[in-house]
């Protein structure tokens, strides 16, 4: 271990010379020993699956992405829910009272996609 | 557990006004969404009795002394609020003429507040981290608020990605720091690392990441690159609420972590924050010379306002002390006064804005076409600029006595100079507003009620602190943090 005040800095040196040492070590290694096979079927987009129909640039539905939002607000009142129910029986109505606000918030989120006709496929 | 409610109900208090904020947007049609604001505004008022309730109370400590209320939190915690109703009055008027979504940006504002204000009280690494991604998720909507310009767009993604990148390196350290004291309580932090050397060099590397993470919230050089773009791309209140607000809840996220954690180690971290504040002053000041566009010229000078904020840091003494308590409250009266100055000037932008332009050559002969406007904008800029009896004056004094103290003598010099090349750009704007012959512009610029209100407020509290500094330096020097 080095002492003095450029020894405490040496860490980070020697942190940030193994973090360049593994990406060009796994890198170059990877470069050396690797086969190198250029067949056709090298350059496809599933190399060992379905040959690829269309253009590789496609638009994904934007509602998916907020039924995942949505998603999220159910998952986050789940993982809150189970341990508490678990244990519902000691905790005391304080517990209870907090529990009904934080439904109530995550409830607000629901009732404000659906006002934004977020549940709506059209 | 036992929660004390009165500790945390200027919270709650916002919690319930977010909600009604939501409920009241959704309810409202969509030509009478300005309604919105007022309920805003007296949601962040309520939450400001709230805490005006609770100024001059004994320390509260509360939720396993994760949430403590003192006197810094409190003073910061009005600070936020001001903040936000001074933006808030800012933007009403902004809105409506850029023909921007009103319900969201009222709801992501006080969103971005409630995490301010839990920042002021976290003393703990996971509510730190949990407040400030609080504060910056809505903030990252609200830089994208105008959905169709691609400058905002730009300024959404910057902001996004840059906040992302440096929250997984401050994550990084913490759990550094979590792996070798097994705490996450930063008061606990200091005593085991005191307690066990043999770990010395860990910490310091997780004390550096931390510093990195912080160090893009705050814009210090060399993690400032988002700053300029962004603000120039979002709303422009909402670069007034970023470059304050958000600036702000970054600082004392920092502050308290290596004033109260790591002050064991000040003797590796001292020279590396000496030199982050110097090159971030510098680099802020020498590129603000050449801006031509009053927002960005502004993001710039906020960068170097952060150097000088962060200079005090550099002079922290492993043992405590006095000298290290004056190097804090330093720190928190620059915080509190320059959020007076930089919502000013962004005020009178959007003021000019409107009918004028956001380009320093827009503001020739300004002084001539408004006066009165042309002359707030003067004390604001020679207020950052750092010249008596402003404001900004009496808070560089006070950084530049902490330094002095702290028997750093170099780093005064350079601060010094940095001030004189900051007056240089400052002046040019004023040398355009009065010296220039006025162009084609509209003569007499016509500013809402709310905004000359916004401009007020902070020219009052520009000029009364200047005038008796010792009001922020006493709030300041309240703190028993350090």
């Amino acid at each position: 271990m080095p002492k003095g005040y450029f020894g405490e800095y040496l860490t980070l040196a020697f942190f940030a010379g193994m973090m360049l040492l593994l990406v060009a070590g796994t890198l170059g290694l990877n470069k050396l020993v690797s086969p190198k096979v250029h067949r056709d079927e090298k350059y496809l987009t599933y190399e060992c699956g379905v040959d690829p129909v269309g253009g590789g640039w496609s638009q994904t539905q934007i509602r998916y992405y907020l039924f995942g939002l949505l998603f999220v607000v159910f998952d986050v009142e789940a993982v809150f829910l189970f341990p508490w129910a678990v244990v519902f029986d000691k905790l005391g109505t304080a517990a209870f009272v907090e529990m009904v606000i934080f439904i109530g918030i995550l409830a607000l989120g629901l009732a404000y996609a659906w006002r934004k006709k977020v549940l709506e496929w059209l | 557990m036992q929660i004390d409610y009165a500790a945390v109900a200027p919270e709650l208090v916002l919690t319930g006004a977010l909600c009604i904020v939501l409920v009241v947007d959704l309810v409202l049609p969509d030509n009478r969404k300005g309604l919105i604001m007022p309920v805003s505004l007296l949601g962040v008022a309520g939450t400001l009795l709230a805490l005006l309730a609770l100024a001059g109370d004994p320390t509260r400590t509360t939720l396993g002394g994760m949430f403590v209320v003192d006197s810094f939190a409190v003073t910061l915690k009005i600070l936020f609020c001001v903040a936000a109703l001074l933006t808030l009055a800012m933007s009403y008027d902004y809105l409506r003429k850029e023909g921007i979504h009103q319900g969201e940006f009222y709801f992501l504002l006080l969103c971005s507040l409630l995490g301010m204000l839990t920042i002021a009280s976290s003393r703990d690494l996971l509510p730190i981290f949990v407040s400030l991604e609080l504060v910056s998720v809505p903030a990252f909507v609200l830089a994208g608020l105008q959905k169709i310009d691609v400058k905002s767009n730009e300024a959404a993604l910057k902001f996004f990605l840059f906040s992302i990148l440096s929250t997984a390196v401050m994550l990084f350290g913490m759990s550094l720091i979590y792996g070798i004291t097994g705490t996450t309580n930063l008061a606990e932090i200091a005593v085991r690392l005191a307690a066990t050397p043999v770990l010395r060099s860990i910490a310091v590397l997780s004390v550096f990441f931390v510093v990195v993470g912080f160090g893009f919230k705050i814009s210090a050089f060399p993690f400032q690159w988002w700053v300029p773009d962004t603000y120039e791309g979002s709303p422009v209140p909402v670069a007034a609420f970023l470059s304050v607000a958000s600036k702000t809840a970054g600082f004392v996220g920092l502050l308290q972590i290596m004033f109260i954690a790591f002050h064991g180690l000040a003797d590796v971290w001292r020279p590396f924050i000496a030199a982050v504040a110097i090159l971030t002053m510098t680099f802020g000041n020498l590129v603000a010379l050449t801006q031509r566009h009053i927002v960005r010229l502004l993001a710039y000078s906020s960068i170097g306002q952060a150097g000088y904020i962060l200079l005090p840091l550099a002079v922290v003494n492993v043992n405590g002390g006095s000298v290290n308590h004056e190097a804090f409250a330093a720190s928190i009266a620059y915080l509190l006064i320059y959020a007076f100055m930089e919502m000013g000037a962004f005020s009178v932008a959007v003021a000019y804005g409107r009918e004028g332009g956001y380009f320093i050559d827009d503001y020739a002969g300004l002084g001539y076409r408004a006066p009165g406007l042309a002359v707030v904008m003067t004390v604001f800029l020679f207020s950052l600029a750092g010249i008596p009896p402003l404001a900004g004056w009496a808070a560089k004094l006070f950084i530049f006595r902490a330094v002095i103290d702290g028997h750093e003598y170099w780093l005064a010099v350079a601060m010094a100079v940095n001030t004189v090349i900051a007056l240089f750009y400052y002046a040019k704007v004023v040398r355009r507003m009065f010296f220039e012959p006025a162009g084609d512009g509209p003569l007499g610029v016509k500013v809402p009620l709310l905004l000359q209100a916004t401009i007020a407020v902070s020219t009052v509290m520009v000029l009364l602190v200047g005038i008796l500094p010792d009001l922020a330096a006493h709030l300041a020097r309240m703190s028993t943090l350090v």
